[in-house]
């Protein structure tokens, strides 16, 4: 088949910069690996770009598709090439530009180091003759999390970073939950701290990017959840991210509804609401600061009270709150639910008129 | 005339308060659409992503308390007005669904606060896709008589309406056109620009401001330069971020953009001839008077 693709051309040492098309014939199999492995071996042997397994596994070969990181080994060329649309490459965002699509990692491999990716244990002594038993399902756990391969398509699209690029990221903070779900680690509240400050996870922005472009379901968004709601259990709750969170669980279980106007105090405290004065009047001068009393109160909330002091009973807090839907997600993601939707399909590329 | 479609309606916590003006057009709009509302009451927040990440298990229980609700109305289909609303009703009901002892479990803690086990199914769908689509695409067209007249309007869909697709699944989340749509179909001209897809900052809008300013900035620059007149989203948290934080990005770019920003039934409200009394334009932080002007002039 005839595939046509245009690539962002790049050169950090010489600050060139442009957009080539490219048209080649590949193999109806052909990923977008592939193509590329054909025009470096038979057009243009300049082309730079990282590879290594082709099979989804070693996480080298994140790039752009239409402004959308992917892995170049898992993307199948046959439906693209078909409906004549011609994609356009580019490296990952989020990372400085090498030479065309290779970026530098090293941005990307401080974050992971800075969570200490590595089993800290604490060393207890296993009973008598006897080894450390695990449970499958505890290591469940960190099921998703463990199957990160470091390819950097999360980090590439993540909305928060772009805007503060110190931001640890999913990536990184996904390898963090990783580790602070692991039975065998002794160092879980350190971990926690460590990622509960300015750059943590509470400047995630819920954005899902990183969940929807993650090659292999890590879910790093849910990881960074995760984190949240272990590190509240374990009363790491000191930052804004935090206090907010937590106020929406109080208004929950006293009024149902969100107690909106007490949200700002509540979370920023009283001295930052203070400076916050003058906005807050542009907000109250078109009726949207509801005043706290009469609060609004949902009908039968002692239901929402009642349930919030029968699950403390039940102990099913921290992270472990988030592994019980998983199983249940997992088969939506390997593809049992109807009216999902293939994004290369029939149909995704409507030919402008005349074409 | 076709049959009316009654839906379980739950407005979420900003609908109820902040974004009032929300819920009033919505109930003024569904008539006129072919929507009957049967509004839920003993509800509460869904979580909003944040009882999600504080207390998950809270959060899932609370969710299933809604959609118990929601199926004892009788209703196929229980309507949301907000992306967030939309994302965390929508994964709770996966979860159940598709485990039946957590359903099992989440049943008997239901049962021992007095709230109806959840037995009966019901699909959760954002008032965007039962407009974009069917029979209320259909109703639509009809209902939206007055017209916008080629106005610009920028699309903004605001990420839970469309991410994780796994989960919401109704339109492709790269290349979506169901506000494009709408939009035309109102008789407005919608307008392209990149951040159309990405995120609006409001989640951590408070907790990371200055992080979350520097995603909200794209949007509204960029719908200013591609002509736009106005803007429209569906979610309210979204809304509340490009509207009333609006005035929070002259201090970072010295620039008043001053680009009105319209909830969904608003949009199709005016294009459907409603007034202020429902549309309630008034508790906009970003005057709409000038865009309004425009469309009368």
């Amino acid at each position: 088949m005839q595939v046509a693709l245009k690539i962002w051309r790049a050169n950090s040492s010489t600050g060139g910069r442009e957009l080539c098309e490219y048209e080649v014939d590949a193999p109806e199999w052909a990923t977008l690996l592939d193509v590329l492995d054909i025009i470096k071996d038979r057009h243009d042997g300049t082309l730079a770009y990282r590879k290594s397994c082709r099979m989804m596994i070693c996480g080298s070969c994140g790039m752009r598709m239409d402004g959308a990181a992917v892995l170049a080994c898992k993307t199948r060329m046959a439906s693209i090439a078909e409906s004549g649309h011609v994609p356009v490459i580019s490296p990952m965002g989020n990372l400085p530009i090498v030479k065309d699509l290779v970026v530098d990692m090293e941005p990307f491999w401080a974050k992971f180091r800075a969570v200490k990716p590595y089993l800290q244990p604490g060393y207890t002594v296993p009973p008598a003759n006897r080894e450390h038993r695990i449970s499958q399902k505890r290591m469940n756990a960190i099921h998703k999390e463990s199957l990160c391969i470091n390819c950097g398509c999360c980090v590439s699209e993540c909305n928060a970073m772009e805007s503060s690029p110190e931001f640890l990221g999913p990536q990184a903070l996904a390898k963090a939950m990783r580790f602070v779900g692991d039975p065998r680690d002794g160092a879980k509240n350190e971990r926690l701290e460590d990622v509960n400050g300015q750059h943590g996870i509470w400047e995630c922005t819920r954005c899902y990017f990183c969940n929807e472009r993650c090659p292999k379901g890590v879910d790093p968004r849910d990881a960074i959840a995760k984190l949240g709601a272990e590190s509240i259990k374990e009363g790491i709750d000191r930052d804004m991210g935090a206090k907010h969170a937590k106020w929406f669980v109080h208004s929950a279980k006293t009024t149902g509804w969100l107690r909106e106007t007490e949200l700002v105090p509540k979370t920023q405290g009283i001295v930052e609401s203070i400076k916050q004065a003058r906005f807050a009047l542009s907000l109250a001068r078109v009726g949207k600061v509801p005043p706290p009393f009469p609060p609004h109160v949902a009908k039968d909330v002692r239901e929402s009270r009642r349930l919030h002091e029968l699950l403390h009973e039940q102990e099913l807090g921290g992270f472990a709150g988030v592994v019980q839907g998983e199983a249940a997600l997992a088969k939506l993601a390997n593809g049992h639910v109807e009216g999902a939707r293939d994004p290369y399909g029939p149909g995704s590329f409507p030919k402008p008129e005349g074409a | 005339m076709g049959t009316v479609k009654r839906v379980a309606y739950y407005k979420g916590c900003l609908a109820s308060l902040s974004a009032k003006e929300l819920d009033s057009a919505t109930q003024a709009l569904a008539p006129r659409v072919g929507l009957e509302l049967e509004e839920l009451e003993s509800v509460t927040c869904c979580g909003a992503g944040d009882i999600q990440e504080a207390e998950p298990d809270y959060s899932l229980h609370l969710n299933a308390r809604i959609l118990s609700y929601a199926a004892a109305t009788g209703c196929d289909t229980l309507m949301t007005v907000c992306n967030v609303c939309t994302l965390n009703l929508r994964q709770a009901n996966f979860q159940l669904i598709g485990d039946a002892e957590l359903r099992a479990r989440v049943n008997r803690n239901l049962i021992s606060v007095g709230v109806p086990a959840y037995e009966h199914d019901v699909d959760v769908r954002h008032l965007l896709w039962e407009l974009a689509e069917g029979e209320g695409w259909a109703r639509l067209q009809g209902a939206a008589h007055k017209g916008l007249k080629g106005l610009k309007i920028a699309p903004f869909y605001g990420c839970q309406i469309l991410r994780p697709s796994r989960i919401l699944g109704f339109e492709d989340p790269d290349r979506p056109s169901s506000l494009e749509r709408i939009i035309e179909a109102c008789g407005g001209e919608a307008v392209d620009y990149p951040a159309k897809l990405k995120c609006c900052g409001f989640p951590i809008i408070q907790a990371r401001e200055e992080t979350a300013l520097g995603e909200l900035v794209q949007p509204i620059e960029q719908a200013i330069e591609a002509g736009a007149d106005a803007m429209v989203t569906p979610c309210p948290l979204c809304h509340l971020s490009l509207d009333a934080w609006q005035s929070k990005l002259k201090a970072t770019t010295g620039r008043d953009f001053a680009l009105p920003i319209l909830h969904l039934s608003q949009l199709i409200g005016v294009a459907a001839g409603l007034g202020e009394s429902e549309l309630k334009f008034k508790r906009h932080v970003v005057p709409v008077g000038p865009v309004l002007e425009k469309l009368d002039g």
